[in-house]
Order: C-alpha cells, then sequence, then structure tokens
C-alpha cells in the first residue's frame, strides 16, 4: 500500500512538472472571459499534458497597450485574444507573433473545418497569416422606434438628407439631438463613425490602399461623408458633447454601435430595448436604394506569440477550440457576437440564434462588413485622423473639402 | 582599536549598501537603459540597433514636437498664474484665521493626495454638456460651456483641476514663508502710516520671494510632468491642444511602438524644463534676509 502511495505521488509530481503550460490572455469583457474559462477548463480535463492557464489581459487604456507592455518587460502570454488586423500587423513587423501557416496543412486544415477560407485572407501579412480570426463584428445604427413612431416614421432613416428632416422634427439645440455623428476621441473611435460612413457611401471600397501605403478617401465618397459630418455640427443637428447614455435617456434618436451592446442593455435598459430598430449606417441621397448597404466589421483575433513555450502545443489547444461547431455556438451563447465564419447564416448549428432579432440583423450583415485597412501604423493613422479631420469638422475649422484634403495629406506623411 | 575602526568601516558600508544597491537597481540600470536607447533603434523585441544622432535630429523635424511644446507653454501661461494668486490667497485667508486652521488645511490637502484618475472622471462628468455645473450654467443663461471640448477652454479647464489639487500644498508653502516674516516689521511700517496696501506690496510681497519662487519652481516641473488629468478626460484633444510632454512620450513608446524616440522627447523636455527653471531664478530669486 505504502508503495502505491508513493507511486501515486511521484505520478502525481511528474504530470504536473512535465505538463507543458501555456499562458492565455483573453479580451476584458467578461462575457469573452466566461466563453474562455468554460473551453478551457474542459481542454484541461482532456488534456492534463498540456494545461492553459487563462487570464484577463491586465487593466490599461487599451489591451494593444497592455500587450506591448508585457512584451516589453518580457512577460507576454504565450496565446491572446483581441488582437485587431492593424494590431497584428504591428507585432508581426516587430517579430513579436508566429505565423500560423508555419503549421502547414494543419492551419489549413483548421481553416476549411471553420469554415474561412475567405475571410483569413484579409487578415494576411507580409504573405503570412499571423492572426486566427475569432469574430466579425458589423457596425451597425440603433434607433429609437420608440421616439420614431411617436414623430410619424415607421422606418429609420435611411440617406443624409432623411436625417436632416427627421432632426427638423427632433431636434432642440442643448436638449436633444437627432443622432451621435462622431463616436468619440480615442483613435479606434473613428472606426466607429468617419471609417464606418466612408464604407457605407462608397460600397466598402477602400480608404487606405495598403500595398501603395497612400491615403484614398479624397475622394467623392470621402467628400460626401465630410460634408454630411460638417453639416450636423454646422445645423446643430447633432453637438460634440451628449452625455452619458444619450440613446437611452432618450438626447439622441439614433447612435452606432456593435453586439456586444446587446446584453449589457437588455440588463441595463430593459424598457429602452423592445423599441430599437436595427438599420445599416446612412448613406447619401445618391446611394441605390437597392443595394446592400456596407459597413466597418470590428473583427478581433487570436495570436501566438513568438517566445510561446511551446507553439506546437499552443497550435493545437486553437485547433480543438475552433474545429469544433459547438464551441461557436457556446460562443454566440455567451457573447452574441458573430463568430468569423462564412456559414453562419446556412449552418443549422446557428438556426437558433435567427431568432433573436438583434443577432439575425448583425449576422446578415456580416457579408457587408468590411476590416479596416491592414496597415502597421492604424493608431497613428486614426490619432491623425482624429485631429485633422474629425475635430476641425466638429469645431468647424475650415471648409469640409480643405478639410478632406489637408487630413490625407497628413495621414500620407505617416504611411510614407 | 584597529578592529574597531574596521567594525565601523564594515558598519558603514553596511549603511551605503542600501543606498546604493537602490540607487544602481532603480536609478543607473534605467539612466544606462536610457542613453542606449535615446541613440538607438529599439521596438521592444530584439536588440537596439545603434542609429547615432538620428533619433535627436528627428526631434526638429517633428511638428507634433512642436505642437506639445507650444501646448506647455500654453498650460504654464494659465497655470503659473493661477497656482501662484489661488495659493497665495489660501495663504493669506489661512493666516487671518482664528479657528478651524487645522481643518481647513487638511481639507485642502486631501485634494493633493487624492488618486488622479478618479477625480478625472469626477470632473469629467461634473463639467460634461449634460452635468451639474452646465445644467446649472443652462438654467441661468440659455447656453452650455464647453468645458473640455474647446481648445482653449480644455487647458483652461484642466489648470483649474491641477490648480484645485496643488492649492493646499503650495498654499503651506507659501503660509510657512508667511509665518517667517517677523512681526515687528509689519509694526514699524504701520507706526510710520503705511496702509495695509503699502505693506503688502513692499513687505510682504518681496519678503516672501524665496516662497513664491519654490512655487513658480514647483509649478514649473509640475507643468512638464502633467499626465492624469488630459489623458482621462480630453485624450490629448481637441485638435492635440492637451497633448503634454508625458502623453506624447506614453504614445510613442506604446502606440507607435517607438520607445527610443519617447526617450528622445523625455531627455529634450527635462533639458526645457531645467532650462526654464533656471531661467525663473535667475531672473525672478532674491536674496532676503530677516535683520
Amino acid at each position: 500500500m505504502r508503495r502505491f502511495w508513493i507511486f501515486t505521488l511521484m505520478l502525481v509530481v511528474v504530470v504536473t512538472f512535465a505538463a507543458t503550460k501555456l499562458v492565455f490572455w483573453t479580451a476584458p469583457n467578461p462575457l469573452q472571459e466566461e466563453f474562455w474559462k468554460e473551453v478551457i477548463s474542459e481542454w484541461n480535463r482532456l488534456r492534463p499534458d498540456i494545461q492553459i492557464e487563462v487570464s484577463v489581459i491586465p487593466a490599461a487604456a487599451s489591451s494593444e497597450e497592455a500587450i506591448l507592455t508585457a512584451i516589453a518587460a518580457g512577460t507576454a502570454p504565450d496565446i491572446s485574444e483581441n488582437i485587431f488586423s492593424g494590431f497584428a500587423a504591428q507585432l508581426a513587423e516587430i517579430g513579436a507573433i508566429y505565423p500560423l501557416d508555419n503549421f502547414k496543412e494543419d492551419f489549413w486544415k483548421l481553416v476549411e473545418t471553420r469554415k474561412m477560407r475567405n475571410i483569413v485572407e484579409g487578415w494576411k501579412v507580409k504573405g503570412h497569416y499571423y492572426v486566427l480570426p475569432i469574430y466579425s463584428n458589423p457596425m451597425l445604427f440603433w434607433w429609437r422606434g420608440d421616439l420614431l413612431k411617436q414623430l410619424g416614421y415607421d422606418r429609420p432613416p435611411r440617406t443624409y438628407s432623411e436625417i436632416y428632416e427627421l432632426s427638423s422634427k427632433f431636434t432642440k439645440p442643448n436638449e436633444r439631438y437627432v443622432m451621435q455623428v462622431i463616436a468619440g476621441r480615442n483613435w479606434w473611435d473613428r472606426w466607429f463613425d468617419f471609417i464606418t460612413y466612408y464604407y457605407a457611401a462608397s460600397g466598402g471600397k477602400a480608404y487606405i490602399d495598403a500595398e501603395k501605403r497612400k491615403a484614398v478617401f479624397n475622394n467623392e465618397y470621402g467628400l460626401k461623408v465630410t460634408e454630411f459630418i460638417y453639416k450636423m455640427f454646422k445645423e446643430n443637428h447633432t453637438a460634440v458633447e451628449l452625455g452619458t447614455n444619450p440613446f437611452y435617456f432618450g438626447t439622441i434618436l439614433g447612435k452606432i454601435t456593435g453586439p456586444w451592446e446587446i446584453n449589457w442593455a437588455k440588463e441595463t435598459f430593459p424598457e429602452v430595448m423592445p423599441h430599437v430598430w436595427l438599420a445599416p449606417p446612412p448613406v447619401p441621397d445618391d446611394y441605390p436604394a437597392d443595394l446592400p448597404v456596407y459597413t466597418f466589421a470590428d473583427t478581433k483575433g487570436l495570436v501566438i506569440y513568438e517566445n510561446c513555450k511551446d507553439k506546437k502545443a499552443a497550435f493545437e489547444f486553437i485547433s480543438w477550440v475552433f474545429s469544433n461547431v459547438e464551441h461557436d455556438v457556446l460562443w454566440i451563447e455567451k457573447t452574441r457576437m458573430p463568430p468569423a465564419r462564412e456559414d453562419l447564416v446556412t449552418n443549422p448549428a446557428f438556426a437558433k440564434f435567427m431568432e433573436d432579432r438583434f443577432f439575425k440583423a448583425y449576422a446578415e450583415a456580416v457579408p457587408y462588413a468590411v476590416p479596416p485597412a491592414l496597415i502597421d501604423k492604424t493608431i497613428d493613422v486614426q490619432l491623425s485622423m482624429t485631429t485633422h479631420l474629425i475635430e476641425p469638422l466638429m469645431h468647424l475649422k475650415g471648409e469640409p473639402k480643405d478639410i478632406l484634403n489637408n487630413a490625407v495629406k497628413e495621414v500620407n506623411k505617416i504611411l510614407f | 582599536m584597529a578592529s574597531l575602526k574596521s567594525r565601523e568601516k564594515r558598519f558603514g558600508f553596511g549603511i551605503l549598501a542600501a543606498y546604493l544597491t537602490h540607487t544602481a537597481i532603480f536609478w543607473g540600470y534605467p539612466f544606462v537603459w536610457m542613453v542606449m536607447l535615446a541613440f538607438s533603434r529599439w521596438r521592444f523585441v530584439g536588440k537596439p540597433s545603434f542609429v547615432g544622432l538620428a533619433n535627436f535630429l528627428r526631434i526638429f523635424q517633428d511638428s507634433n514636437f512642436i505642437r506639445v511644446a507650444l501646448n506647455t507653454l500654453n498650460f504654464l501661461a494659465y497655470l503659473i498664474p493661477m497656482l501662484l494668486l489661488s495659493s497665495l490667497l489660501f495663504a493669506i485667508a489661512l493666516s487671518k484665521m482664528r479657528y478651524f486652521k487645522t481643518f481647513v488645511v487638511m481639507s485642502f490637502l486631501v485634494a493633493n493626495v487624492s488618486s488622479g484618475v478618479a477625480y478625472s472622471i469626477m470632473f469629467a462628468n461634473l463639467f460634461a454638456v449634460n452635468g451639474p455645473v452646465n445644467r446649472f450654467v443652462y438654467s441661468l443663461f440659455g447656453f452650455t460651456i464647453p468645458w473640455f471640448n474647446h481648445p482653449q477652454l480644455a487647458i483652461f479647464s484642466i489648470c483649474l483641476i491641477v490648480t484645485w489639487k496643488f492649492i493646499g500644498y503650495y498654499g503651506m508653502i507659501i503660509y510657512a514663508g508667511l509665518q517667517a516674516i517677523p512681526t515687528s516689521v509689519f509694526e514699524a511700517a504701520r507706526m510710520d502710516g503705511a496702509s495695509n496696501w503699502k505693506i503688502f506690496w513692499t513687505i510682504t510681497l518681496p519678503l516672501l520671494n524665496p516662497s513664491l519662487i519654490t512655487v513658480t519652481v514647483f509649478a514649473t516641473t509640475l507643468t512638464f510632468g502633467i499626465f492624469t488629468e488630459p489623458y482621462m478626460i480630453t485624450g490629448g484633444g481637441p485638435m492635440m491642444r492637451t497633448t503634454t510632454f508625458l502623453i506624447y512620450m506614453y504614445d510613442t513608446a506604446f502606440r507607435r511602438i517607438n520607445p527610443s524616440y519617447a526617450t528622445v522627447v523625455a531627455i529634450v523636455a527635462a533639458a526645457m524644463s531645467f532650462s526654464l527653471v533656471m531661467i525663473i531664478r535667475r531672473i525672478f530669486e532674491r536674496e532676503v534676509a530677516f535683520v
């Protein structure tokens, strides 16, 4: 009996110390954290030889800063999620992440199984695939259906002119405005205002030519969007500041947001949510009514870091998670965000979610949701867009055309 | 005797060792690393590559750096008079108080030890368009004040917050200066028929020179180190006007992934701050003696 216990103890010690331990960082979002904890505990039970330790990306102004700080300090994890394409390009540029296509047929098998052959093409950096896209969040407009009905509308506004007209019936400067036009002052807010409006106006055309490293948004579409934003501020249809939660308190009728807000809003403002109407971003008046409206895709993925202790083991874990469609079902249940897969509307595994009108609207917009330009200077470019495009428009510093041309010039200085 | 000496020596080194180790780790190592970074290109991964003076030369062509330097001057233009005046008034009021002096001092010093992040969020909400301050203004005058959205007003509002934070601390420095002036000087002036105003301008203020210079120097170095308030409230905007040196360094290092250039910005900003302090002292500092 004594021998048995000694043997068991030795076995435990050997398994404990021999097992590969990998650190995985999840996005600082409680719903995503819940998903990963559940999946990882299942994996850890199945694979005692590759143990995954899960923790949230440390608190910082943004995930990118936390990850960079960790890389600098030599405390980067083995795997992390919440990586947007531009940041992946930056990390690839400095050699901090590992190309997943180095796993050759195993990688391509995973891509085929998860039905994301076309999606991964949008993530190609210098001929390699560093990121496994997890989800793709199209940005949609939420409108206060209850208030619109009171004003005599049975559908949300579609074009810029319809917004001006609606505004004339609702806006009362300093009290309430028709919609939020500018998402905020952070660099990432440009995804949710100018870039979204640009994609909508242009039918999903690129705002930066990544190959030639050149900003191209000083065209007819860029000008229409710029004039729209300028007019919204000049004619007091919107304001620079709208206070906290203006949409839910009825200060504004419409705003843009992603599916991450659904569960939070259902809990926090249960009386407002049943009356919310979803619609694509507004388009210029001459945009054909029968064409689909494109929008921005807030899409994030997962990477393996160059300093990962066992890259093969890390990829084995990733393959296990994303090869099983049930994990994507669980992902939707937990987060309500559409997984980055091409069979979302056709795969019967996801059919039950289509009964949820919010999820359905977002899932249907996935084919028309375009990711950001794949450049390594995303943050700098969008900071420059904030300073040279959005802020002058908000504060009416110049004519829209001059502001647009100057912004493109400034962005090109960064890209050159 | 000799053994006592060597024991004393060992004891002396023992005491020094803690200081020397601390300095080597927290000052020496970062200093060497700073010098290496300033003359090289490093992007968090791999080894730094030597680039000579390239990082220093770049600073002269960097329009953002010039913008930040101008912003700092703009901050100084508000902050120095605001801090000097408010802490002087605070000190004078304190010296006239008979009761609750400690309570008042403690109340003002609470601001100095409060969390920057916490009070920044509080002020952002307080001055928001639908916050209590603007609601009050709107109910009285029918308009709202864009506290953090107008370029100049945003700088002014941040200076207001910084002044609120430091009024107690700097006020105490001036208060100590006021207490140091012998009352016999004032009595003599009064006997000669000097008015209160005259006494203030010709006696109090000149004799407070050391305290006022200390506060000015502190306020100058403080301005070069503003970070939390604009970072939390305005994010460096509008129009980059509240981007301070620290925000620019942080962005350059961690957003632009260029810690080498951020180091050079830090070195140049430190040199500018030091030069400004020297100039202020050279021009305004007077030797004060109570005879």
